[in-house]
């Protein structure tokens, strides 16, 4: 599904060189919930963006479903994006003037989708995270959670292969993380491949697979030597 | 590309949620084009006005004016004598003495008459006094009839009230004065000066303007075959193509000199005299002209201002946008779209408000009715204004990275 193979990223400016990803290898199989943990400016957005082809890299190959993602124009990411990709924010980024219909039917209008499929599949995606009945509210009506329901709604409507989901209960308080984590988890047992990025160590325990990332390498448990870094990656991966 | 990706529906439910930004805009929009419209026809009108041609060869003719003083001062032998050593003068093509310089805003008008009597229907025309030279003075064409013979020319004195046997006239006071037959068979006609005087049209010139620009009946023009006897007389110099500025002092000595009891004055060419006679028009063409363009870079810069600003408070709506899967592309057609709509309203009340301002003009200041094109015309070069001004805050969106989704900051 996804394959990172020695990729490299490095942010420059006229002063410092920084590498934020260093021959980052990584696979992720179709069907799996794969949480991407690490310390702050361990490289962990810095992959979540390359892996959702909102970054280019200088180095290494990627591909995603098979294909190599290196080479493309920005038209063709953008349509990658579109088709293969649903993403979830951790500040929801809901657009503030569109009611809840409109937010989720963005990615659709890109996709090229008529209107009737899009209202089904508004409808459809609003109904699964129970929002249905709130469709012409605006973002603001709205708590938190329901917020980041909508925003898996849209991240869903489009039917993805792969869902990229960047520090999702970041901004829920617990119950409302917890509520979030069970539909992510739905959606994934329904087939849907997700990846994401948390810094919460008990929201990475609850994906299938754990990956530790720190600067910008994902490491192997041998090569941690912080305490609190060895407990949380076993604590991930059992 | 689908038409499915216009966001027309979204993008009207968001600007009507915000609201004043969007609808100042489209008052600017209104209020601009209300006034490019109305002030592109109204320089249009008087850009029509100013190019049109007096009839006479302007290019290479002046006019002076002399005026004789004392007791034994003779007009008679002084125009004879000053008549000849002008047209005697290397570079003068020919010369004539006439009571009024065409386009110059000063000058005699009579009524005129097809038949005899009080209450009958008269049709007012400029009047000039030339002799037999005035016609190729003048460079003007007779096309039906014949130009006035040497004998037909009579010296006017101060006073006399009566008028010459003979007329010229123009082929426009030709087809008002008759408007039944061709004009050609106007030649032969008698009409009436004064109500009673008849007079014979024994030509028919192609065109000449009356003095006054700002008259309707601007080529009803007649001519007839007298010389002033007047203390103060005109003479209109046509110089041979190129020489005019050469000849002017030359003329103004010379005439100076063959007769001492003369003052020479308000020596002046006919194309000076035109922008003199038109230079109302001509302000008023710089000031419009002005006007709108600023208006239209105000308006201009007004859609930059509120489109960048729309830009940079949607910054990381853009980066969610692209991270969704638009396309650079995409992001620059929301925002000209955005613009087109906001144009839209725009334009719509702006072709009211033309339309208004135009009937306000019309009924104030008697003013032509817009032609109808001049409306859907403004709609479009205002709606090209806004799509030309918004599309490099349309493209500064578009280079916001979808990374940009990303960061919390």
């Amino acid at each position: 599904m996804l394959t990172m193979t020695e990729v490299k990223k490095i942010f420059r400016t006229d002063l410092v060189e920084t590498h934020a990803l260093r021959d980052f290898n990584l696979q992720v199989d179709e069907g799996e919930f794969v949480a991407v943990t690490g310390p702050s400016g361990s490289g962990k957005t810095t992959f979540l963006n390359i892996a959702g082809l909102l970054e280019t890299f200088e180095g290494g190959k990627y591909e995603l479903d098979g294909q190599d993602v290196s080479r493309l124009n920005d038209k063709k990411r953008s349509q990658l994006r579109n088709e293969k990709i649903g993403f979830i924010f951790q500040s929801f980024n809901l657009i503030p003037d569109l009611n809840l219909f409109d937010n989720v039917d963005v990615p659709l209008r890109y996709r090229g989708f008529k209107g009737a499929e899009r209202k089904k599949r508004i409808e459809e995606s609003l109904e699964l995270v129970g929002l249905a009945n709130r469709m012409k509210h605006l973002p603001s009506q709205l708590s938190g959670g329901q917020q980041q329901r909508v925003a898996i709604a849209r991240a869903l409507a489009g039917n993805p292969r792969f869902l990229l989901a960047d520090e999702p209960t970041g901004n829920l308080d617990s119950k409302m993380a917890l509520s979030v984590l069970e539909l992510l988890k739905q959606i994934n047992d329904q087939g849907t491949t997700i990846v994401m990025v948390t810094h919460d160590q008990h929201l990475a325990t609850q994906a299938k697979r754990n990956i530790y990332v720190r600067d910008g390498r994902v490491s192997e448990l041998s090569e941690l030597t912080d305490i609190n870094e060895i407990n949380l990656h076993q604590a991930a991966n059992g | 590309m689908s038409s499915n990706q216009w966001e027309i529906g979204p993008i009207f439910r968001a600007l009507m949620r915000n609201k004043v930004g969007a609808i100042l805009i489209a008052i600017q929009i209104a209020v601009t084009m209300t006034i490019v419209v109305n002030s592109i026809f109204i320089i249009l009108e008087r850009a029509t006005k100013i190019e049109r041609e007096s009839g006479i060869d302007e290019i290479n003719s002046f006019y002076l004016t002399t005026t004789g003083f004392g007791s034994n001062f003779d007009p008679k032998s002084t125009a004879t004598n000053d008549l000849e050593l002008i047209r005697s003068t290397a570079g003068v093509l020919d010369a004539i003495q006439i009571n009024a310089i065409p386009v110059s805003g000063g000058g005699w008008s009579m009524s005129f008459q097809t038949e005899p009597g009080e209450e009958k229907e008269t049709e007012g025309a400029a009047i000039y006094m030339v002799d037999e030279h005035g016609i190729n003075a003048l460079d003007l064409e007779v096309i039906a009839g014949e130009n006035f013979a040497a004998g037909d020319v009579r010296w006017r004195p101060a006073g006399v009230r009566d008028w010459p046997d003979n007329v010229i006239i123009t082929k426009v006071l030709a087809e008002s004065l008759f408007p039944d037959i061709g004009y050609q068979d106007v030649v032969g006609k008698t009409i009436y000066i004064q109500q009673n005087e008849p007079m014979i049209v024994k030509g028919i010139v192609d065109k000449i303007q009356a003095p006054w620009v700002g008259w309707d009946d601007l080529e009803h023009t007649v001519l007839t075959p007298e010389i002033t006897e007047f203390e103060s007389n005109r003479y209109y110099i046509r110089a041979q193509p190129g020489q005019r500025d050469a000849i002017m002092p030359i003329i103004e000595e010379a005439l100076a000199s063959s007769n001492k009891q003369r003052i020479i004055r308000g020596m002046r060419t006919v194309q000076e005299t035109r922008e003199r006679s038109y230079r109302a028009d001509t302000a008023m063409i710089k000031i419009l002209s002005t006007t709108m363009i600023i208006l239209t870079i105000v308006t201009g810069l007004g859609i930059v201002g509120l489109a960048s600003f729309s830009v940079n408070r949607r910054k990381k709506q853009i980066g969610t946008r692209r991270a969704l899967g638009a396309s650079q592309q995409a992001i620059v057609r929301y925002f000209m779209l955005e613009n087109f709509l906001i144009s839209t309203v725009g334009v719509l009340l702006g072709a009211v408000l033309t339309v208004g301002l135009n009937m306000l003009l019309v009924n104030i200041f008697s003013l032509n009715a817009l032609d109808w094109y001049f409306v859907p015309a403004g709609m479009l070069v205002l709606w090209l204004v806004g799509q030309i001004a918004v599309f490099g805050p349309a493209k500064k969106a578009a280079n916001i990275p979808p990374a940009l989704a990303t960061r919390t900051v």
